[in-house]
């Protein structure tokens, strides 16, 4: 064969033993389901992930039906009206410059704070001997685990003017009218979301400072160095992957926050990137809205990709830290009382003062009215009350019911198919022998990490809204709900999936293969009773996550699919502020129990759990 | 079983790589009890993955019999699950949610053995090996030894035809260990099963097998009968890979003019009319003694002085180093020594037990056998079946 000998006989074989080559490629890669599982995910995630962003981004240069004579063009053909238009004309300011240096000024603002706060309370709880420190660890986190607009409708509770109609808030009531400036817009909105990552930052930071080895600072102190030199020359450095981490992560979530911004940005106008693309999505615009889920999305994967080049540019130097690696606790002496109080301070603001105030205002009728004649449970299980709509107390309103009914119906439907693929995902990418799937699918389910959910619910509008092909229009109904959530949980949940597929490792599998088991009974005999853990994970946290979910449902969701978060948003809308803090509470309330009740099931770490 | 063929098997796992194994031409015949032995990292678990067909070749074919089971030139492909072998690996890789007695049955189950019968064997198999006491316990709550015993009894229990075994004895103490050696000598002439036994212990080999393999850097160096692989080394890897202590090498090429290489060379010279070809020589530590310096007769191949330097009780045997003029040679023997370290004695080297090394140190010449073994062509080359 390596002569140069071509004859015909030798060309012959050469191509015979070539189609063999093929032949037991084939016989090896595809004997099995996993590679035609893997084309199917990996249609199935193309169709659900790329297509929809390749749509949007589509529709952003594409005309569209009523904009011919605005853009010159005909329906259909190709313009840069919508750019032009979001970005350079004279209503661009509004549309998108000024959403924009909104976004950057609060994910400043919030990313500041919650920095310092975090940093000096993840400072307190791992390596100070802080009095209470148990506690103030699960304590302190409690604000991730709610809805983050939970804050903005305590804060409109009680600092709410009369910018806006409907029942006045405490203060007003109190006879203090608060400013504008104070009841809505930039200001409560930095803060609120500040406060809601702070939780965000102590994980993060404590995590690093855990494996911070303490011998380090000891060593640099023999040597004569002062603690403000230590904490300046060696610990800074050392967590400045962890810091750059927080910074970018923050920032990416706040560029897609919506609910937070929609309460306390609308009543003065203060837009942000994503309240801009509802507006815009609600006047139907779609054209310019294309334009600007575009720039959020870019503006995401930037973000994200200059993290991921950071982290592994700094996981050179994080992982030392040797066998006698330990973790001493510095004593507070005198200031063990102002750090009591730091912690006891922002608990209370961040978690006790919200709660408190919205579990209030749902059972008191004259909102600031503190006499014990004001109470009432009526909100909650009253009937024939005296408003206009919502005649009954929240808890015998039909819609309320429907609204859960859809939340559990459709999350459920939703984590349930996600968990099922991830797992799915991560055995196809750890066994098949076809790479360049694999290799695909990692990339594919991982991608919507990087777009904001407001602009992948865009990119799910655009897509759905007319009917494409066979497929019909499915906006309006749950199946494009349940669609766009699982997608949008992909990247945990195929993240499970491979990492729970990589630890299992290949071989039990391959004992029962040795043994006589075809791949049927090896899935359902040896991997998923293994994986049942990972599975149920994978499952419920993305359930948690969902509930919480808000910016998928504000824009994909109608009347008939309302879920527990759209209802509330809906009453907030209508005025019924009681009710739809009564909402709010019940959403906290399933989520911090199921959050608890994953972390017991799973005995996981809340850091890696609450991701979404 | 018919005999399992490799022709010319090479695995690399990454395109551009290096092999995994190369070339690799081996014959299991039916009822062999064959051990891979070799370094770590010589490909032995590849080439047992490879004959269970959890690996795919990347070239060459493996043939059971007449029938080809795999071969990248026909494009054939029969996947583990119908090659009827057992294979316990060297992770023993139990199933965590199932418990000891479900781990044996699950092969059982699968070939929907009745239930009675089942039991029966599945019990028979775990008072076997020991494990019958922990039946109701999870792979978890065993010891390394216990889990590997597991691992080996759930091959057992669906008695296959060849068993692939990776290193199973390697977490068991020292008598354990005797015993499951004595139990897979059992096993394998009471149900004629095919063995081929992945070890890096070259005694655990020497033992058990009745041919061993020995690989290196994923090519075949020499097949044989433990005897033939001990005696006559196809190369110098293999001389030096066996044997404990290991074969003493005397470089007989280059400037090096110690007494020792200048004895050697001389043996040369006397027997071989000059150094032709050879560039090293050598002699296993068994082969070595001393002579009581009253009686100056040498019945050895060559002698020389040389000073005690070392005395090493090993447990009824000892290891002796001497130095001779600067260079140490090990040698071992089993009679009480009666010389003390520093002394100065005579060595003589038996005839007929020299191994010629060639200047290309993958290819021997081995002159000579030890006495109770001449063999008819003691000066010429033994002629390996060893790869290049
Ligand atoms: N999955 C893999 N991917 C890439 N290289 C591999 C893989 N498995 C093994 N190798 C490489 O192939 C070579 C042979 O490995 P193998 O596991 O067969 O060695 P071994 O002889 O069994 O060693 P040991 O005695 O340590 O078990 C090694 O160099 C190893 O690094
Ligand atoms: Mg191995």
């Amino acid at each position: 064969m390596t002569g140069g000998n071509f004859t015909a006989a030798a060309l012959a074989r050469s191509g015979a033993l070539r189609s063999a080559d093929w032949r037991y490629r084939l016989a090896v890669g595809w004997r099995e389901p996993t590679a035609a599982i893997g084309v199917l995910l990996a249609l199935l995630f193309g169709y659900l992930i790329v297509v929809p962003i390749v749509t949007l981004l589509h529709d952003a240069i594409e005309v569209q039906f009523g904009d011919a004579r605005r853009a010159g063009a005909e329906v259909g053909g190709w313009t840069l009206h919508y750019l032009e238009r979001a970005m350079f004309s004279p209503v661009a300011g509004d549309l998108f410059w000024e959403p924009l240096r909104h976004t950057l000024a609060i994910s400043a603002g919030a990313i500041s704070f919650s920095l310092v706060v975090g940093g000096l309370l993840a400072w307190l709880l791992t390596r100070t001997d802080m009095l209470g420190r148990r506690w103030f660890a699960t304590a302190l986190i409690v604000p991730y685990m709610l809805p983050s607009w939970t804050f903005a409708l305590a804060w409109r509770t009680i600092f709410k003017n009369r910018a806006v109609g409907g029942q006045p808030g405490w203060l007003e009531s109190l006879g203090f009218t608060p400013p504008d400036w104070l009841a809505y817009g930039q200001v409560p909105i930095t803060l609120i979301l500040a406060l809601h990552y702070t939780p965000f930052v102590i994980l993060l930071f404590g995590n690093a400072l855990r494996r911070f080895d303490s011998q380090l600072e000891d060593s640099a102190r023999m040597l004569g160095a002062g603690p403000a030199t230590v904490a300046r020359r060696i610990v800074l450095p050392m967590m400045l992957p962890a810091l750059m981490s927080a910074t970018l992560l923050i920032f990416a979530k706040c560029l897609g926050e919506f609910g937070v911004s929609y309460v306390l940005g609308l009543p003065v106008n203060y837009d942000v990137l994503a309240t801009s693309l509802y507006r815009s999505i609600a006047s139907r615009q779609s054209g310019v809205a294309a334009v600007i889920a575009a720039a959020i999305m870019l503006i995401g994967v930037l973000s994200l990709l200059i993290d991921a080049r950071l982290v592994r540019q700094a996981r050179r130097f994080v992982t030392v830290g040797g066998k006698g690696a330990m973790n001493r606790r510095s004593g507070l002496g005198i200031l063990g009382l102002p750090a009591l109080a730091l912690a006891s301070f922002i608990f209370a603001i961040s978690v006790a003062l919200p709660l408190l105030t919205l579990v209030l205002s749902t059972i008191m009728r004259v909102p600031g009215d503190f006499s014990l004649a004001n109470f009432t449970l009526d909100f909650w299980i009253g009937s024939n009350l005296e408003t206009v709509a919502l005649r009954s107390g929240l808890l015998l309103t039909p819609e309320l019911w429907l609204a859960a009914w859809n939340t559990l119906r459709i999350v459920g439907i939703a984590s349930i198919c996600s968990g099922l693929c991830g797992l799915l995902v991560g055995y196809v990418v750890v066994r098949s022998p076809v790479r360049p799937m694999a290799m695909f699918l990692r990339q594919v389910t991982f991608f919507p990490y990087l777009v904001p959910g407001i602009a992948f619910a865009a990119a799910y509008l655009s897509l759905f809204a007319v009917p494409r092909g066979p497929i019909p229009a499915l906006y309006g109904t749950a199946i494009i709900l349940i669609l766009a959530l699982a997608a949008d949980q992909m990247p945990f949940a195929s993240r499970a999936g491979i990492s729970a597929m990589m630890q299992l490792g290949k071989e039990p599998e391959e004992a029962a293969q040795i043994i006589g088991a075809g791949w049927l009974r090896r899935i359902v005999s040896v991997v998923v009773p293994i994986q049942k853990g990972a599975l149920v994970a994978g499952i419920l946290l993305p359930f948690i996550s969902g509930i919480r979910g808000l910016s998928l449902f504000v824009i994909l969701a109608v009347p008939s699919t309302d879920v527990l978060t759209t209802f509330s948003l809906r009453l907030l809308d209508y005025n019924y502020t009681q009710a739809a803090n009564g909402v709010v509470l019940l959403i906290c309330a399933i989520s911090y129990v199921g959050t608890l009740a994953a972390q017991k099931l799973t005995r996981t770490n809340l850091a890696e759990g609450l991701g979404g | 079983m018919p005999d399992i063929v490799l022709r010319q098997v090479n695995k690399r796992y990454d395109r551009d790589g290096p092999d995994a194994v190369a070339d690799l031409d081996l014959t299991i015949g039916d009822g062999e009890f064959m051990c891979l032995l070799g370094p770590s990292g010589c490909g032995k678990t590849t080439t047992l993955r490879l004959i269970a067909g959890l690996e795919n070749l990347s070239g060459g074919e493996i043939a059971v019999g007449d029938e080809i089971v795999d071969s990248r030139s026909t494009g054939t492909f029969v996947p583990p699950e119908r090659r009827g072998m057992g294979l316990v690996f060297q992770s023993y890789a139990l199933w965590p949610h199932l418990t000891i007695e479900e781990n044996v049955d699950f092969g059982l189950r699968l070939r929907r053995m009745p239930k009675p019968e089942r039991r029966e064997r599945v019990t028979r198999v775990m008072e076997t090996l020991g494990i019958e006491p922990y039946r109701d316990r999870y792979p978890s709550q065993l010891s390394g030894g216990q889990q590997q015993r597991v691992a080996l009894a759930r091959m057992l229990a669906v008695e296959p035809r060849v068993l692939l075994l990776d290193e199973p004895l390697s977490n068991l103490d020292a008598r354990l260990r005797l015993e499951m050696r004595a139990e897979l000598k059992r096993i394998h002439s009471a149900f004629g099963t095919t063995i081929v036994f992945v070890t890096h212990d070259q005694w655990e080999a020497m033992t058990l097998a009745t041919s061993i393999a020995v690989m290196h850097q994923g090519t075949l160096q020499q097949v044989g009968e433990p005897t033939d692989i001990y005696d006559r080394p196809a190369n110098r890897f293999v001389a030096e890979f066996v044997g404990s202590p290991p074969i003493n090498i005397v470089e007989v090429e280059g400037p090096e003019t110690s007494p020792l290489v200048a004895l050697a060379r001389a043996f040369l010279e006397t027997t071989r009319q000059g150094r032709g070809e050879i560039a090293s020589i050598g002699i296993r530590p068994e082969h070595l003694h001393l002579l009581d310096p009253n009686e100056p007769v040498a019945g050895g191949a060559f002698t020389g002085p040389a000073t005690l330097s070392a005395l090493l009780p090993t447990g009824g045997s000892w290891i002796i180093e001497l130095d001779v003029g600067g260079s140490p040679l090990f040698m071992s023997t089993n009679r009480p020594p009666v010389f003390r370290v520093g002394d100065s004695i005579t060595f003589s080297v038996e005839r007929d037990a020299v191994h010629h090394f060639d200047r290309n140190l993958s290819r021997a010449t081995t002159t000579g056998a030890p006495k109770e073994k001449v063999s008819a062509g003691a000066d010429t080359d033994t002629s390996p079946r060893a790869a290049k």
